[in-house]
C-alpha cells in the first residue's frame, strides 16, 4: 500500500515536472527588443525617453558667474573658494543617456517602414548622442567615445580618453547626418530639423572660440573650420527655417513677454520651447527666485546695458558710484524686462522678498539687492505658475550665433549686422550696431586676449549676447569658451550707496530708506520716520562685512552691497576642464587626468 | 444540519454582544450569594505514582472556590469541605488530579508524573511531532503566550519571544508591517522568512490580516532540516501559523475587547523660543558661504519681544513693511502640536467553537481599529476579521474540512501626511490668521493641506478558502492529506488632492495645490496545492514516519493606477468627475513554483533519532536552464536522558538531548518575476509633445546570463535540558549559515557601461550565531493559595561576515571578503580645534563638506591615524588613511524577558525587551539640526555648541532674556557640538564614506549606543472565580490593565525612539549613498490599554 502510493505520488510528479508550462511566465506590461522597434510609434516611443531639455532652472543659470551672485553651492565656487580635487570635483561623469541612445541606434533599423522616416529617426538619436558628448567634452575635453551599448565584458570600457579632435569629429558627424534626415516638421515641443541645427550652430560656435582662445589644446588650427560652420548653420535657418523675432513693434514688453509666457507654442522666435500644463506637466517654477534666496543679479551685468542712444553706460562720467535710481534712466530697454527697476510694482509675494506693491528693493547680507524679474511670474495665481513655457532655443541665439562666428572669422558685413544683431536691437527699441563701432575700454578689460581688425564689433556682439540671453544661463559657457574665466574671480556687486542717509529707490523722489551705522539702533515702530506718502522708512543698520549689521558696505558706511566677497582663484587652464572622479580612475587607470587635475 | 447550526450560531452573535456587556455589571453582587453549610475536615496525603514518595508543597484546592492549602513535609494536608466539593491536586512536574470528596475524610492520592511539556506536539512542515522527537531548530509559541498581553497584530506578539526571530517594527504608523527576521542577516539581497497561516503563504504586511485572537500556536523552523520541506521560499526559515479549531465538546463562547489610549513615545525637544531659534539659525548660516538666512532687526525685535513676554503681543500680527501681507512670530512646538495627542483604539473578538458528533467548527469575527498619532484629520488603520472552520469525519477514514477567512483592512489617511514635514516646521511659524485662515508658513501650510488637502484610502479585501481532505488506512497507519487554497484580494485606492487656501494678508487669500484625482485597483489571484503522504509505524523499538508530498503554487497580480487632474468639484474628486488628462498605468505579474518533497524520519528505542528532508523545486523566476534545484538535508538527536547510565542524574536533570543538523536550501526571494528577461516597461514621459506627455520605452537593464537560485547551507548543533521535573527547561543552540552565489552586482564597472550592473550569482556571505532560553515553572504555596510563576528569558546574537564578493580592490565602497556586516567606517575624534595653530598644523581639508565651509576653532578635529599630518580617507581597506572601522550598526545581542505571576485569579505579566549592543552613528534632522540643513530645526540639545568667545555688550544688548539665560551669549569651548555651521553635517552629498563629508562622516565623538531595554509590556488582570461566575453562566471572566511602550533604557531615546533606528540595518550595503531616510519615523506610541475576556 506505501509503496504503492509513494509510485503515485512520484509517478504524478514525474508527470508534472515534465510539464513545464506551468512555470513558463512572461511580462504582459513590459517588453523585450524583440517585440520592440517594429513600426514608426515604437521609435518615437522609444526617442521621448530620450528627451532632457532644460527648463524653467535656465532663469538660476548664471549663478556663479559676472551676471549673478548667488549664497548656494556651485561646482564652480567649490573649486575657486575651496581644496578641489578628483575625490571631491565628482558630478557629471554619468553616462546612461549614452547606453540609452547607442541601444536604440542599435536596434531602430529592424523596423520596416519607409527608409527616409528611418533615417529621420536614426537621425534624432544621432542628434542626442551628439548632443550628449558635447556636455562631455566641454567637462572634460578628451572622452573615450563608444557608439554601442557595452556589454559588461566589453574591454573597450577599461580603454582610454580618445582625443577631443576625434570625438568632436564624430559629434559633427552625428550631427550633419541628424541635420540631413531629421524632418523639418515635428509635433510641438518634439525635436526638429531646426531644433537640430540650433544645437549643431550653438556646439559648432563653442568648439570653434574654445579651439581658437584654448592654446592649451593645440588646436587652434582647426577653429575656424568650426567656427564656419556656426555661421553656416547659423544663416542655413535664417535662411529656411520661417524663424522670425517676436516683435509687435513694443519695445519695452515684447522681449520680457517670452519669459513669462504660459503659450509659448506657436511663437516664431522659439525653436524649442520646454512647454507646461498646470497639473499635466508643473513648471516647477518657483517664486523664490525673486528676493533674497539664492541667485541675485549683479552690478557688472547691469552696467553691460547700453544707454538707449546705443552708447556705453560706462561711459558716463561717475557710472560706479551711480545711485540706485539714476542706474536705471535712459537705458537699453530689455534692462526694464530683467531687472525690477525704480517703480516695478510686485504682485506676487509668494518670494524671499516683502512687500506687495511699487517694489522697494529689500537688502539683506549677502545680496546685491537687485532682483530678477526675467522668467519670473508676477502673478499670485499659483495654477498660472505652473503654466509657464520655457523658450529653451530662441531664434534670438541663433542671429547672435551668426554675428559672433563671422566677427570671429573677421568677414563679418554690415549687412550680417544687419540681419542679426540689428534685428534684436530693433525689437528692444535700440539704435543699430554698426560695423565701425568705437573700442570700449571696459570691454577691452573684459577681453584682452580678442584680436584682428574686427576685434571692436566682437566685443560688442559679446556684449549685446550678454544683454539678449541675460540670466537664461548661457554666461557660464560663453566665459569658459572666451577663455575669460577670471572675470568669476570679481565679486558681484549690489546697489551703492554713497554714505548713510535716506535714499529713494522708487524713482518717486520720496525717500523709501533710510541708513544708519551699526552702532545705531532702529527705533520702535512708533518712533520711525515718515515719508512724504506718509510710509514708514525701513531703515537698515550697515557696517563692514562680518559685522554685526543689517547688510554690508565694502567701505562700512558707504560703498556697494557686498555679495559673495570670498570668490578664490579661477586657475588657468585647469579650471576650464574637470577631473575624472577618482573612483573612476580607480576602476580603470587608463583614465588618466589632464591640465593638472 | 450544517444551515441550521450557522443559523443558530450567527443569529446567536447578533443579540449576543449587548447581553455580554449587561451581565458584566452581577459579578460583584453576586459573590454574596455564596453561602456556607455543613462542612467536614478531610484528611489526606499527596504521593508520587512512581516511588510513593511524599510530595511537599502540592497544591490542594476545592474546586472552583479559592479555598484550599499545600502539603506539609510528610505530603500531608487538611481542608474543610463540602461533601459534594471537589479536590484540586496540583503539583508541578505531575499532572493534576481531581477527587471527589463525598463522605470521606482520609484520601490518599498518588500524582503521575506529568511528562507534557515534554511530550508536547509541535506542528512542524506537513505534519506534527512530540516534542522530545524533535532533531532540527525548532520553536513553539503556543496561543497562552499571545493572549497574555493585547497585542494589535501577530508580529507584536510574536516580538522578543522566540530568541533569534528578530521582529523591528520601523514605525509607529497604524498598520505598519514589521520586519522580520530569522537568525540574522541571510543575503545581501535580503531574505525573509516564509510565513505559513494553516499553511499557506503570506508575507509580513499581510499577517496584519489576521486577528491574533485566532491563532492557536505559532512554530518557528530555524535550521535548514526542519525548513527544508518547504524548498525554496524556506532558505531563511519559516513560522508556522496554526489557527484555532474546536476541539471540546460541546458549545463555547469567547469574547474579548481592549480599549486603548496611546501617545508618541519619544517626540524631539525643539527649540521653541522665537529669539533662540532665529538666533542660532543665522548664527549657523553665518559661518558659511551660503549666509542667507538674514533676520532683519525688526524680526530680531519682535523675536525679542515675545521671547521676554509671550503675552505681550500675539503671533500673527500685520506686516509693518506691507499692510497686505500677514508676519508671523510664534513660538510653538509644531510637531508636538500635531503628533502629541492622546488617540484612542479599540478591539474585539468573538470566537464560537464547538464540536458535536463528527463535525468540529470555530468561527469569529474581529474588529480593530487603531487610530494614529495625527489629531487634525482622520488617519486611522481598521480592521473586520472573520475565520470560520469546519470539520466533518462522515466515515472514520476520511476527514473533510474547510477553513475560509475574509478580512477588510482600511487604512485612511490625509493625502498631504509627511513625517518629515511635520518635524520640520519651525517654532516661528503660526497654523491661523485671526480671520480663520490657514497661515501662510509651514504651520499654517500643513493644517491646511492636512485638514483640506485630500485623502488617501486603501481598502484590502482578502479572501481566502482552503479545501482540505485526509484519507487514513490501517489504523492511521498511512494517510493521505490534499489541500487546495484559493485566495483572492483586491486592492482598492482611492486618493484625491483638493486645493486649498492659505492666508496670505487680510484681504488676500489664495488658493494652493493640485486637483488630481487617484484611483489604484489591484487584483490578487493565489492558488496552493499540497498534496502529501504520511506513513507511520511503531514496530518494537523502531519508529518510522515517512512523508512524501508535492506542491504547486501560482500567483499573478495586476493593478492598474490612474491620476487625472482637474477635479471639478472638491466635494466630489473623483477620476470620473475630472477634466484633465487621465494618465494610466498598469502592472501585471506572475510567478509560479513547483515542487515534491520528502521527510523519514526514524526513532530507535526513544533515544536515537534521525531524520531526512528534501525537496526538488522549480520556480519561474529563473530562465528555463537554471529553473529546478534539488536541496537535501539530515539531522539527529540523541536523547541522552533515555540512556541507562542517566538514570543517576535524573532526579536532577530530567531531559537532556543533543541535536544536530545540516542542510542545504535555495532561496528566491529579492528576485523579481521576471528580473531575467531583458525588458522595459513603458512610462509617462517628461516633456509635453503636443500638449500631452507621451508614453515612453526606454532601454532595458543589461541582465547577466550567470543568474539562478542562491544556496543557503546551514549546520545547528543544539541541546535542550530539562531540571528539576521540567521547572527550569533551557535550549541552546549554535549555527552557521552560508549564503551562496548570492544575486548581486558582479564586479564593479566603469560608469561608462552605462547601467547599473547586472545582478548574477557573485557573492558569497556566512552568519553564525547562537541562540539561548531558559524557562522557568513554579508554583508555590502564598497565603494559603497557590502561586504559580513562570519566567522565560531568551538571548540570541549573530554576526556576519562577506566570504566572497568581486571586489579586488578591496574598495570600501563596495562589499569586500572578510567585511563584517554592519561595520561603520569613520574617523576617530579628537576633539575640537581650539587655536588657529592647531589648524595649521593639520590638514582637515579633505572633509571639508562642499570643499567649501572654513575651519576655525572649535571645529571637529580627527585623530591623524596615519601620521602624515593630513586627514585623508582612504579607498580600500588596504590602505584605509585615517579610516578605521569605528562600529557596527547590526542589532546584537537581542534579548527578551517574559515574567508571569498568578495569584487568587489575579495575574500580572511583565515583558521586557530589547537590544543588547548596537552602535548608532546619527544622521538625521532631528538629532543634527541646523548643523545639517538650515531648515532642519532646532533642538535643545545643539544649544550645547562651541562659542569661541562671549558676545560683546552691543549684542547682549539685543539679545532676548532666554538668549542669556540659556548661556548662549557666553563662551563656551567644552561644548558637545561644534562650532554651529549649518551643512557640516550635510548628508546630500551621499552617505557613502567616500561621499560623507564633515560631520556626516561617521567619527567616534558621535557615536551612539543603540542599544536598549524596553518595559514591552505590563498587564494586570483578574479573573473571577468559578463559582461566582457558575451563577451567571459563565465558563471565564477576565478584566486587566495593560500598559504597552511603558519605559525605556536608551542613549537614543534622546533623540528618537530606540526602535526608530532599527532601519539602519539597511545600511550594511556599503554602496548605499541615500541622503535622506533612516528614522524620520511615525511615532511609536505608548498605550495604556483596558480590556475584558468572558467566556460561556
Amino acid at each position: 500500500m506505501k509503496k504503492n502510493i509513494i509510485f503515485l505520488i512520484a509517478g504524478m510528479l514525474a508527470s508534472q515536472s515534465c510539464n513545464d508550462d506551468f512555470l513558463e511566465r512572461f511580462p504582459e506590461t513590459e517588453i523585450s527588443r524583440e517585440n520592440f522597434f517594429n513600426s514608426a510609434e515604437d521609435l518615437e516611443t522609444y526617442l521621448y525617453s530620450l528627451y532632457d531639455f532644460p527648463g524653467f532652472d535656465i532663469y538660476v543659470a548664471d549663478n556663479s558667474t559676472d551676471n549673478a551672485a548667488t549664497t548656494g553651492s556651485t561646482e564652480v565656487k567649490n573649486m575657486m573658494i575651496g581644496s578641489p580635487s578628483p575625490s571631491n570635483i565628482t558630478g557629471g561623469w554619468s553616462w546612461e543617456q549614452l547606453r540609452r541612445v547607442n541601444y536604440f541606434l542599435e536596434n531602430f533599423s529592424k523596423a520596416e517602414i519607409d527608409p527616409s522616416l528611418l533615417s529621420h529617426y536614426e537621425g534624432i538619436g544621432r542628434f542626442f548622442r551628439a548632443k550628449f558628448y558635447m556636455d562631455k567634452v566641454k567637462r572634460y575635453s578628451d572622452v573615450p567615445w563608444y557608439d554601442k551599448a557595452l556589454l559588461t565584458d566589453d574591454p573597450d570600457m577599461y580603454k582610454a580618453r580618445d582625443p577631443r579632435a576625434l570625438v568632436v569629429e564624430k559629434i559633427f558627424e552625428d550631427y550633419e547626418f541628424a541635420r540631413q534626415h531629421v524632418q523639418e516638421d515635428a509635433r510641438a515641443g518634439a525635436v526638429n530639423k531646426w531644433v537640430v541645427m540650433a544645437h549643431m550652430a550653438r556646439h559648432a560656435l563653442h568648439e570653434g572660440t574654445f579651439r581658437k582662445y584654448h592654446t592649451e589644446l593645440s588646436l587652434q588650427g582647426t577653429a575656424n573650420t568650426y567656427l564656419e560652420l556656426a555661421a553656416d548653420i547659423a544663416q542655413q535657418i535664417m535662411d529656411e527655417g520661417s524663424f522670425a523675432i517676436h516683435n509687435t513693434g513694443n519695445p519695452m514688453e515684447d522681449y520680457g513677454s517670452l519669459f513669462h509666457n504660459p503659450s509659448l507654442d506657436g511663437s516664431p522666435e522659439v525653436i524649442l520651447g520646454t512647454f507646461s500644463e498646470f497639473d499635466v506637466r508643473n513648471s516647477g517654477w518657483w517664486g523664490y527666485m525673486f528676493g533674497n534666496y539664492e541667485v541675485n543679479p549683479a552690478k557688472d551685468l547691469l552696467q553691460a546695458y547700453l544707454m538707449d542712444d546705443g552708447t556705453p553706460y560706462t561711459n558716463q562720467a561717475g557710472y560706479e558710484t551711480k545711485l540706485f535710481v539714476e542706474e536705471f534712466q535712459n537705458r537699453d530697454p530689455r534692462l526694464y524686462q530683467t531687472y525690477a527697476y525704480p517703480g516695478w510694482e510686485l504682485i506676487n509675494t509668494s518670494t524671499y522678498a516683502q512687500g506687495e506693491g511699487i517694489y522697494v528693493q529689500q537688502l539683506t547680507k549677502n545680496f546685491s539687492g537687485y532682483h530678477q524679474i526675467k522668467g519670473f511670474v508676477n502673478d499670485r495665481d499659483a495654477a498660472l505658475q505652473a503654466n509657464i513655457d520655457v523658450p529653451v532655443i530662441r531664434y534670438a541665439e541663433i542671429l547672435l550665433i551668426y554675428a559672433e562666428a563671422k566677427a570671429e572669422l573677421g568677414v563679418l558685413t554690415q549687412g550680417d549686422l544687419d540681419i542679426s544683431v540689428n534685428v534684436l536691437r530693433t525689437r528692444a527699441g535700440m539704435p543699430s550696431l554698426s560695423l565701425g563701432v568705437a573700442a570700449d575700454a571696459i570691454l577691452e578689460e573684459q577681453y584682452p586676449n580678442v584680436s584682428g581688425p574686427q576685434a571692436s564689433v566682437l566685443r560688442a556682439i559679446r556684449r549685446e549676447r550678454r544683454v539678449e540671453l541675460a540670466l537664461e544661463g548661457f554666461r557660464f559657457d560663453d566665459l569658459m569658451r572666451w577663455h575669460a574665466g577670471k572675470l568669476i574671480e570679481k565679486e558681484p556687486e549690489g546697489l551703492y550707496f554713497p554714505g548713510l542717509g535716506k535714499y529713494d529707490l522708487t524713482g518717486d523722489g520720496v525717500d523709501d530708506i533710510i541708513l544708519i551705522s551699526n552702532a545705531g539702533t532702529i527705533p520702535a515702530e512708533g518712533d520711525k520716520e515718515v515719508n512724504g506718502l506718509g510710509k514708514k522708512l525701513i531703515y537698515y543698520r550697515v557696517g563692514p562685512q562680518g559685522s554685526d549689521a543689517s547688510f554690508y558696505l565694502t567701505n562700512g558706511t558707504s560703498g556697494t552691497s557686498v555679495t559673495d566677497p570670498e570668490r578664490g582663484t579661477f586657475t588657468e587652464p585647469k579650471y576650464y576642464y574637470r577631473p575624472v572622479p577618482q573612483d573612476q580612475v580607480v576602476l580603470n587607470p587608463s583614465l588618466e587626468q589632464i591640465f593638472n587635475w | 444540519m450544517m444551515n441550521e447550526l450557522y443559523k443558530h450560531i450567527i443569529g446567536g452573535t447578533k443579540s449576543l454582544l449587548p447581553g455580554l456587556l449587561m451581565l458584566v455589571a452581577f459579578f460583584v453582587p453576586a459573590q454574596e450569594l455564596v453561602a456556607q453549610s455543613d462542612r467536614a475536615t478531610i484528611q489526606g496525603t499527596v504521593t508520587d505514582a512512581g516511588d510513593g514518595s511524599p510530595l511537599i508543597g502540592a497544591n490542594v484546592l476545592i474546586k472552583g472556590t479559592t479555598q484550599g492549602t499545600i502539603t506539609d513535609v510528610d505530603g500531608k494536608f487538611t481542608v474543610d469541605a463540602e461533601p459534594e466539593d471537589i479536590l484540586v491536586i496540583s503539583f508541578i512536574g505531575y499532572l493534576t488530579q481531581e477527587v471527589a470528596v463525598g463522605n470521606r475524610s482520609q484520601v490518599v492520592i498518588s500524582l503521575e508524573l506529568n511528562s507534557t511539556s515534554l511530550e508536547e506536539i509541535v506542528v512542524v512542515g506537513f505534519g506534527e511531532q512530540k516534542k522530545v522527537n524533535l532533531s532540527g531548530a525548532v520553536d513553539v509559541l503556543d496561543s497562552k503566550m499571545l493572549e497574555a498581553r493585547p497585542i494589535q497584530s501577530v508580529a507584536q506578539g510574536l516580538q522578543g519571544t522566540v530568541p533569534n526571530l528578530n521582529i523591528d517594527f520601523l514605525s509607529g504608523e497604524p498598520g505598519a508591517a514589521p520586519n522580520i527576521n530569522i537568525r540574522g542577516i541571510t543575503s545581501i539581497n535580503g531574505g525573509n522568512p516564509l510565513i505559513l497561516v494553516d499553511n499557506v503563504p503570506m508575507d509580513a504586511r499581510e499577517l496584519n490580516f489576521i486577528a491574533p485572537a485566532d491563532i492557536k500556536s505559532i512554530s518557528i523552523l530555524k535550521d535548514a532540516s526542519s525548513a527544508a520541506i518547504y524548498g525554496a521560499r524556506a532558505a531563511y526559515g519559516v513560522i508556522l501559523i496554526t489557527t484555532k479549531s474546536g476541539v471540546s465538546d460541546g458549545f463555547s463562547i469567547d469574547y474579548s475587547n481592549n480599549i486603548a489610549w496611546s501617545k508618541p513615545t519619544v517626540l524631539p525637544n525643539k527649540v521653541t523660543d522665537p529669539y533662540i531659534y532665529m538666533r542660532t539659525l543665522e548664527t549657523s548660516t553665518d559661518n558659511t558661504p551660503w549666509d542667507y538666512v538674514n533676520y532683519t532687526a525688526e524680526q530680531y525685535a519682535w523675536a525679542k519681544e515675545r521671547s521676554d513676554d509671550p503675552n505681550a503681543s500675539g503671533p500673527v500680527r500685520v506686516n509693518p513693511l506691507d499692510n497686505s501681507l500677514w508676519d508671523y512670530m510664534g513660538n510653538r512646538d509644531w510637531t508636538r502640536h500635531y503628533l502629541d495627542n492622546p488617540t484612542t483604539s479599540q478591539r474585539h473578538n468573538i470566537a464560537i467553537s464547538g464540536k458535536s458528533g463528527n463535525t468540529s467548527y470555530y468561527l469569529s469575527g474581529a474588529y480593530d481599529l487603531q487610530n494614529g498619532a495625527l489629531k487634525l484629520a482622520e488617519d486611522k488603520f481598521d480592521r473586520y476579521a472573520v475565520r470560520g472552520k469546519v470539520n466533518f469525519k462522515p466515515f472514520s477514514w476520511l476527514s473533510l474540512g474547510n477553513n475560509t477567512s475574509l478580512s477588510l483592512t482600511n487604512r485612511e489617511k490625509p493625502f498631504y501626511l509627511s513625517i518629515p514635514n511635520l518635524y520640520n516646521i519651525a517654532p516661528t511659524a503660526w497654523d491661523k490668521n485671526p480671520d480663520g485662515t490657514w497661515a501662510n508658513n509651514a504651520a499654517g501650510r500643513t493644517g491646511a493641506q492636512l485638514t483640506d488637502g485630500g485623502k488617501d484610502l486603501e481598502k484590502i479585501n482578502m479572501f481566502q478558502t482552503t479545501f482540505s481532505g485526509e484519507l487514513s488506512f490501517l489504523d492511521r497507519m498511512i494517510r493521505v492529506n490534499s489541500d487546495f487554497t484559493v485566495r483572492r484580494d483586491n486592492i482598492n485606492y482611492n486618493g484625491y488632492q483638493t486645493r486649498y487656501n492659505i492666508g496670505y494678508g487680510p484681504d488676500d487669500v489664495r488658493e494652493e495645490g493640485s486637483n488630481i484625482a487617484r484611483r489604484r485597483a489591484g487584483y490578487l489571484s493565489y492558488y496552493v496545492w499540497n498534496t502529501f503522504a504520511t506513513f507511520e509505524k511503531s514496530k518494537g523499538k523502531h519508529y518510522f514516519n515517512v512523508i512524501a508530498g508535492y506542491n504547486q503554487e501560482f500567483n499573478r497580480f495586476e493593478q492598474f493606477t490612474i491620476n487625472r487632474s482637474g477635479v471639478i468639484s472638491g466635494s466630489l474628486p473623483t477620476i470620473g468627475l475630472a477634466t484633465g488628462v487621465a494618465n494610466v498605468t498598469e502592472d501585471i505579474g506572475e510567478w509560479a513554483i513547483r515542487g515534491a518533497f520528502y521527510r523519514l524520519n526514524y526513532i530507535f528505542n526513544d533515544k536515537y533519532i534521525l531524520e531526512f528532508n528534501g525537496r526538488y523545486d522549480g520556480s519561474s523566476k529563473f530562465p528555463k536552464d537554471k529553473r529546478f534545484a534539488f536541496v537535501p538535508s539530515v539531522s539527529a538527536a540523541w536523547r541522552v536522558d533515555q540512556e541507562n547510565f542517566w538514570e543517576p542524574l535524573s532526579g536532577t536533570i530530567n531531559a537532556f538531548k543533543i541535536r544536530a543538523s545540516y542542510g542545504s536550501l535555495v532561496n528566491q526571494s529579492g528576485v523579481g518575476n521576471y528580473d531575467y528577461l531583458e525588458t522595459s516597461g513603458s512610462y509617462l514621459g517628461g516633456y509635453l509633445v503636443d500638449g500631452a506627455l507621451p508614453q515612453v520605452v526606454s532601454a532595458p537593464p543589461p541582465v547577466s546570463s550567470n543568474y539562478t537560485w542562491e544556496q543557503v547551507n546551514s549546520q545547528n548543533l543544539g541541546v535542550d535540558l530539562g531540571l528539576f521535573q521540567q521547572r527550569i527547561s533551557a535550549s541552546f543552540d549554535i549555527y552557521k549559515r552560508e549564503t551562496l552565489d548570492m544575486l548581486t552586482q558582479g564586479r564593479e564597472l566603469p560608469n561608462v557601461f552605462g547601467a547599473a550592473e547586472p545582478r548574477e550569482n557573485a557573492a558569497d556571505l556566512e552568519t553564525k550565531g547562537w541562540e539561548l532560553s531558559v524557562g522557568y515553572d513554579d508554583e508555590f504555596n502564598a497565603a494559603g493559595k497557590p502561586l504559580h510563576f513562570t519566567a522565560k528569558f531568551i538571548l540570541s546574537d549573530n554576526r556576519t561576515r562577506i566570504t566572497r564578493f568581486d571586489n579586488p580592490n578591496n574598495n570600501l565602497t563596495q562589499y569586500y571578503e572578510g567585511k563584517e556586516l554592519g561595520e561603520i567606517w569613520g574617523l576617530r575624534s579628537d576633539g575640537f580645534f581650539s587655536t588657529q595653530g592647531e589648524i595649521d598644523a593639520l590638514d582637515q581639508t579633505s572633509v571639508i563638506p562642499w570643499g567649501a565651509l572654513t575651519i576655525v576653532p572649535g571645529w571637529p578635529k580627527y585623530q591623524d591615524l596615519d601620521g602624515d599630518n593630513v586627514i585623508l580617507k582612504g579607498t580600500s581597506v588596504d590602505d584605509p588613511k585615517d579610516l578605521s572601522v569605528i562600529g557596527n550598526i547590526t542589532p546584537r545581542m537581542r534579548y527578551g524577558v517574559n515574567l508571569g505571576a498568578e495569584w487568587g485569579g489575579f495575574d500580572v505579566r511583565v515583558f521586557l525587551q530589547g537590544i543588547g549592543q548596537m552602535d548608532y552613528y546619527p544622521l538625521h534632522y532631528l538629532y543634527w539640526g541646523f548643523y545639517q540643513q538650515p531648515y532642519a530645526g532646532g533642538y535643545h540639545h545643539l544649544l550645547d555648541f562651541y562659542r569661541g568667545e562671549a558676545d560683546s555688550d552691543i549684542e547682549r544688548a539685543q539679545h532676548s532674556q532666554s538668549y542669556i539665560a540659556a548661556g548662549l551669549a557666553d563662551a563656551n569651548t567644552d561644548a558637545q557640538f561644534p562650532i554651529l555651521q549649518a551643512w557640516l553635517a550635510d548628508r546630500n552629498l551621499g552617505e557613502r564614506v567616500d561621499q560623507a563629508q564633515g560631520l556626516a562622516l561617521p567619527q567616534t565623538g558621535y557615536m551612539l549606543n543603540g542599544a536598549y531595554l524596553r518595559l514591552k509590556n505590563l498587564t494586570v488582570g483578574y479573573s473571577l472565580p468559578h463559582s461566582l461566575l457558575e451563577r451567571i453562566h459563565l465558563k471565564r471572566l477576565r478584566v486587566y490593565f495593560s500598559g504597552e511602550n511603558l519605559a525605556e533604557r536608551s542613549e537614543v531615546k534622546a533623540y528618537f525612539d530606540p526602535e526608530s533606528i532599527t532601519d539602519n540595518i539597511a545600511k550594511v550595503n556599503p554602496a548605499t549613498t541615500a541622503g535622506y531616510g533612516w528614522g524620520y519615523a511615525y511615532p511609536f506610541q505608548r498605550r495604556y490599554s483596558f480590556g475584558l475576556e468572558l467566556q460561556f
